[in-house]
């Protein structure tokens, strides 16, 4: 709100700085011209004069935009720090960063307790797969056992072969195969 | 030469004026500019305290969902744990189970022993894998009916009350899935 008298004062003061560059850049092409026609007047010395004149002119209206211009950032610069450093400006990054961990804690307990579940369900995997290997190694050692009791009755290609499929399923984990080969054996005696 | 004085004069009295102008302007309106400057320090006061007071209310509630959120992962953990302990004694009971009614039926071929094994720890993969509670609880009440038949089974041929060589009622159950 109090910004508004602060502007009103300030915006001509720009204004006028560059109305009085505009002038001086119009004055140093008058003066430069003049020279000009002084030089097609054959006027000695004059001509000379009024050229380091007008360059004189042209450059105090360049120098005098460009400290303004310089000023003005210089100017813009501070009130931007000083903005920055303010107590409001400090509350409000503050908040934010309180509200960016809060955030940041929500996700946070998801995650953990996605990891927790993760984790669980990996030990809980482990176990079923132990106990399906115990389960498989003791239909094996009962296959072998029926192996063992019809051998007199069997070739010695056919027991060997029943017992490298026996191996091979009881390795590969295959229930399927292992039970249709327990079948298979009983079906043979 | 007197032109140029003259106009010099008129630019000076212009400059003179607008200062008078900007002077009666500042008088004239003194009073609002210092009642608005008031008004923007009190502004500024306030929503800085209003910031303050957030900022401090948000820090009490960061601590209030750190400890809460340390507590029930705590829990979390501690269910978890649970869950595995109860997950092992089932795989236990299971095996006891297939113990069991290896003793009662002396002949009883050991895929069948296998299979009913099998199909007991499906159902218990079955209860433990379902999302919503009422799943879980058909699921579990599958387990134990099949359970409590196995053991039915093995009890009634120790007894000497059935002569079946399999346990058929088990095996009915099994083949009805």
């Amino acid at each position: 709100m109090g910004t508004i008298p602060i502007r009103a004062i300030k915006k001509p003061v720009a204004i006028l700085i560059v109305r009085i560059a505009l002038l001086l850049l119009l004055a140093a092409f008058a003066v430069l011209t003049s020279a000009d026609l002084l030089l097609w007047l054959a006027i000695p010395g004059l001509p000379g004069l009024m050229t380091q004149l007008g360059l004189a002119t042209l450059l105090s209206a360049f120098a005098l935009l460009l400290i303004t211009g310089l000023l003005l950032i210089g100017k813009l610069v501070v009130t931007a720090c000083l903005d920055y450093f303010s107590t409001r400006q400090r509350l409000q990054r503050r908040l934010l960063f309180s509200q960016a961990k809060q955030e940041q804690f929500k996700q946070l307990f998801y995650f953990k307790k996605l990891q927790i579940n993760y984790f669980n369900e990996v030990k809980r995997k482990r176990l079923l797969m132990a106990d399906n290997r115990q389960q498989l190694q003791a239909l094996s050692r009962a296959i072998d056992k029926d192996l063992l009791m019809i051998k007199p009755q069997l070739s010695k290609t056919t027991y060997l072969q029943l017992q490298q499929e026996n191996t091979r399923y009881r390795n590969q984990q295959d229930i399927e195969a292992l039970l249709t080969l327990q079948q298979k054996i009983a079906t043979l005696v | 030469m007197i032109t140029l004085k003259n106009r010099v004069l008129a630019l000076l009295k212009l400059f003179h004026t607008i200062k008078d102008e900007n002077l009666h302007w500042r008088t004239a309106n003194q009073d609002q500019q210092a009642q608005l400057k008031h008004r923007r320090v009190l502004a500024e006061k306030t929503l800085e305290a209003e910031l303050k007071k957030k900022s401090v209310q948000l820090t009490h509630e960061i601590t209030l969902l750190r400890t809460k959120n340390e507590t029930e992962l705590a829990m979390f953990k501690t269910r978890c744990k649970q869950d595995i302990k109860d997950y092992k004694q089932y795989l236990a009971a299971l095996d006891q189970l297939k113990h069991s009614i290896q003793a009662s039926y002396t002949h009883l071929p050991e895929a069948v022993a296998f299979t009913i094994h099998h199909h007991a720890k499906h159902l218990l993969n079955q209860m433990w894998e379902a999302e919503d509670f009422e799943n879980k609880m058909h699921h579990e009440i599958q387990l134990i009916n099949f359970m409590t038949t196995v053991h039915e089974d093995a009890r009634l041929h120790l007894e000497g009350a059935s002569t079946e060589k399999l346990p058929e009622r088990t095996l009915s159950l099994i083949q009805r899935k």
